[in-house]
């Protein structure tokens, strides 16, 4: 499984410039889409996933409404022109899109406070636009942002980060070509309390190893985090600001937003 | 029809029973079910129960064109059926989720983490290549399915043995009947056991029982706040769990697959609790497989003079 | 008694018989009376041997008439709720089929929680029907919701032998510590005592001496119990 190109070098660069620990360039876009109850478009470097929410909304089928608390819907996307080695069209039942949408579903039903709405629905389209490495990863931090955006109230955020060892030495956010050949690591944690929600892994990796990578995951997190307060805050003062053009001195919401 | 939801009186009893640091079985919280295997007479045939939960995994191998892209590597192939046989959840006709998942899961543990060496399988590169089919049926479902899936089919994996084969010439392919030469085990490169636990959120006061239950042997790191971790869930723990969480061990300590998706948040360290748990399960699970799958083979072996 | 298996035929000298589960009468020319065996297990007669059935075990349940049941509330369905009794067909049990119920006052179940009712009606092409109250004297009679406690699945033959007051089981646990229980025919038992470790061990005792399961017999269960963590 050796590669010939350098993942580190001895300067202690990675193929693309970045150091062992740096978190490729962040991008989130939070009006992605206008009809949807709220949507976000995140990109980690080139790899690029559109979230959009729609809900809480009554159930297109009737058969899945829970009595007490809402269910949530995942359907992925992949498109076939996101990567460049492997451009088939997916369909509805490949393996790999069904289970990046039952991950997803399973690590947002804990955190969506879903009790507060019985007998409906809450539907999230993920569509993977461009692949380069960390596309569980990019999907989770996505719904994270459309979540809010629609205003599902949430426990905490969700971030996700990937982590990777490359010869005893760990590293972050891997591209396609370090996700290749490293064994990899997909962790999603809550910042609040640093708990993990997902540990998702597919490679050997020796135990100890593994733990060094969850703890720099556990570092990475609130970075994630930091980024997605400022995209929601942003958002919600640029909504404040059209709604209250000429109210703007008397606004005592957006005093407290600016305060932060 | 889906089976009813377990009942407010039994979901009552299972979490104050779980207070007192007490399972519905009378198992301790790190205890698995008892585990046997019985070897069928066709090499790579091999029916496994965990407790009541029973797993049949067949394997076996026939030449075939190797792929264009890989000339070198043989090719491996699992197939999963959870027929409404396992139990009354599985409905007949389109895959369940659970069967999707049990495919994805088992195609991760034996297939992604490359514990059969594919080049091994190679017989004349580019022309001949042996076709691993790792069939995987599961008879009864009582909890635990994944885990009892996983150990059967580490175990047909080691029990199985291909007919020896010699290539002559530039392209001429002599196999050898078993009878005439001793099958050839499979390259593994390491066995991967799969372990399973289920957590639920912390008891809302720190009870004396809990204190009481490190005794009986918690997840190191496990405090008195922290959530229970049940080893090796099974019927109503299984139904009523949190968060699952599946591991998949080498005994050398490797992880070979980690699924947590979703469920209750766990802090790291009662991650790493787990895992340390789980590697000496994997440690005693290869011990015990290794003394039963040479056990068979001594009784199969039959003495040519 | 004589084990019999699906298929055969039994020939009696009663003119007038009363046939139970597992039997069917054959029409004969002769003026002898037979039946035919429909189902495996073991033939029982009453003393005056006009009476006929075939004891079995199974684990799917098929309601009777009369038959105490315990069921988990499954919906709720305008006046009633629709309740799971392990048949194929879900039974349902009308809100005021309960002691005391009127049309103000009707007791409030909750999806999911368990009731212990009899059934009222059971017909092949029909719905069953549940009842928690004597329908002439209006009492509940020991049924209702069942609340606490822990439900035990069994197979069939099991729950029976439970019912039957000379079964040693039942006395022998409430020799150890006092329980209340609740016996359904329909594989379910219910148990209840004051400490969660005699009610897990109560479960485990009906495990181990279900003929379907441990197959125990008294002293091995004894044996079983010394064991077990009291």
């Amino acid at each position: 499984m050796s590669s010939r190109i350098e993942i580190l070098n001895e300067g202690g660069f990675r193929s693309d410039g970045r150091r062992q620990y740096e978190l490729r360039e962040m991008t989130f876009d939070s009006t992605a889409q206008a009809g949807a109850d709220g949507s976000a478009r995140v990109a980690h470097g080139l790899t690029e996933v559109l979230v959009s929410v729609f809900g809480p909304r009554e159930a297109r089928v009737r058969a899945q409404t829970l009595h007490d608390r809402a269910s949530i819907h995942v359907e992925a996307t992949i498109a076939p022109f996101s990567s460049t080695s492997d451009r088939r069209r997916r369909g509805r039942g490949d393996k790999r899109t069904l289970e990046l949408a039952a991950t997803i579903k399973a690590t947002f039903e804990p955190v969506v406070q879903t009790s507060l709405y019985p007998r409906s629905q809450i539907d999230i389209f993920v569509h993977v636009l461009q692949q380069d490495g960390g596309v569980l990863q990019a999907s989770i931090n996505a719904t994270t942002v459309a979540l809010v955006n629609a205003g599902v109230p949430l426990a905490d955020y969700v971030c996700a980060v990937t982590g990777g060892v490359h010869a005893a030495a760990p590293m972050l956010d891997l591209t396609s070509l370090e996700e290749n050949d490293l064994p990899h690591v997909t962790v999603a944690s809550m910042p609040r309390s640093g708990h993990l929600t997902l540990v998702s892994m597919e490679t050997r990796l020796h135990v100890d190893r593994f733990e060094e990578i969850l703890r720099l995951a556990g570092e990475a997190g609130p970075v994630i985090h930091k980024e997605m307060r400022a995209v929601v805050r942003q958002r919600t003062k640029d909504l404040l600001d059209g709604m209250g053009k000429g109210l703007r001195e008397s606004n005592p919401a957006e005093a407290m937003i600016e305060d932060e | 029809m889906r089976p009813p939801s377990p009942s407010i009186p039994e979901k009552d009893f299972f979490f104050s029973a779980l207070d007192q640091a007490l399972r519905l079985d009378g198992r301790d919280f790190l205890e698995a079910r008892p585990h046997s295997l019985s070897f069928g007479a066709e090499l790579g045939h091999v029916e496994c129960s965990l407790g009541k939960t029973r797993v049949l995994a067949q394997v076996d191998a026939k030449m075939v064109r190797p792929e264009p892209q890989r000339p070198f590597e043989g090719l491996i192939s699992i197939h999963c059926e959870l027929s409404p046989m396992a139990s009354t959840e599985y409905e007949p006709g389109r895959q369940s989720d659970e069967e999707i998942a049990l495919a994805r899961m088992l195609d991760k543990i034996f297939r992604r983490s490359d514990t059969i060496d594919r080049e091994a399988l190679c017989i004349l590169a580019g022309e001949r290549v042996w076709h691993l089919r790792i069939a995987i049926h599961a008879l009864a479902d009582a909890g635990g399915l994944l885990d009892c899936a996983s150990l059967a089919c580490a175990a047909a994996l080691r029990h199985f043995r291909r007919p020896d084969v010699e290539v002559v010439g530039a392209n001429e392919v002599i196999v050898h009947p078993p009878a005439l030469r001793a099958p050839v085990p499979l390259a593994l490169h390491h066995t991967p056991y799969c372990i399973t636990f289920a957590c639920y959120r912390a008891a809302p006061e720190p009870s004396a029982a809990a204190a009481k239950g490190a005794g009986a042997g918690t997840v190191a790191g496990q405090t008195e706040t922290a959530p229970r971790v049940l080893l090796d869930p099974a019927g109503l723990e299984h139904r009523l769990a949190q968060g699952m969480l599946h591991l998949a061990l080498t005994p050398q300590r490797e992880l070979a697959v980690v699924h947590k998706a979703g469920g209750l948040p766990l802090a790291p360290g009662v991650l790493m609790g787990a895992v340390q748990v789980a590697a000496r399960r994997a440690r005693e699970l290869e011990a015990w497989l290794d003394v039963r799958v040479r056990e068979d083979w001594v009784r199969k072996k039959v003495e040519v003079r | 008694m004589p084990v019999v298996l699906p298929g055969e035929v039994i020939q009696t000298q009663h003119k007038t018989i009363k046939l139970g589960p597992g039997l069917q009468q054959i029409s004969n020319p002769e003026e002898k009376t037979a039946m035919t065996v429909t189902r495996a297990g073991t033939l029982e007669q009453n003393a005056k041997g006009n009476q006929f059935w075939v004891e079995g075990n199974s684990r799917r349940y098929v309601p009777a008439a009369q038959e105490p049941v315990i069921g988990i509330v499954s919906a709720r369905q305008g006046e009633g709720w629709r309740v799971d009794i392990g048949y194929a067909h879900q039974a349902s049990l009308d809100g005021l089929a309960f002691e005391g119920a009127s049309r103000r006052n009707r007791p409030n179940l909750k999806v999911n929680s368990l009731v212990y009712a009899r059934v009222s009606l059971a017909h092949k092409d029909m719905e069953p029907e549940l009842e928690c109250f004597d329908a002439q004297t209006r009492k509940a009679e020991g049924f209702g919701e069942l609340k606490g406690g822990f439900l035990v699945r069994c197979s069939l033959k099991m729950s029976r032998n439970l019912l039957n007051p000379n079964y040693f089981l039942l006395p022998l646990l409430g020799s150890r510590f006092p329980l209340d229980t609740a016996l359904g025919t329909n594989g379910r038992v219910w148990i209840s005592a004051k400490e969660v470790k005699q009610i897990i061990v109560a479960a485990r005792c009906i495990e181990a001496a279900d003929p379907d399961g441990g197959g125990m017999d008294q002293n091995a269960i004894k044996k079983f119990i010394s064991t077990l963590d009291l």
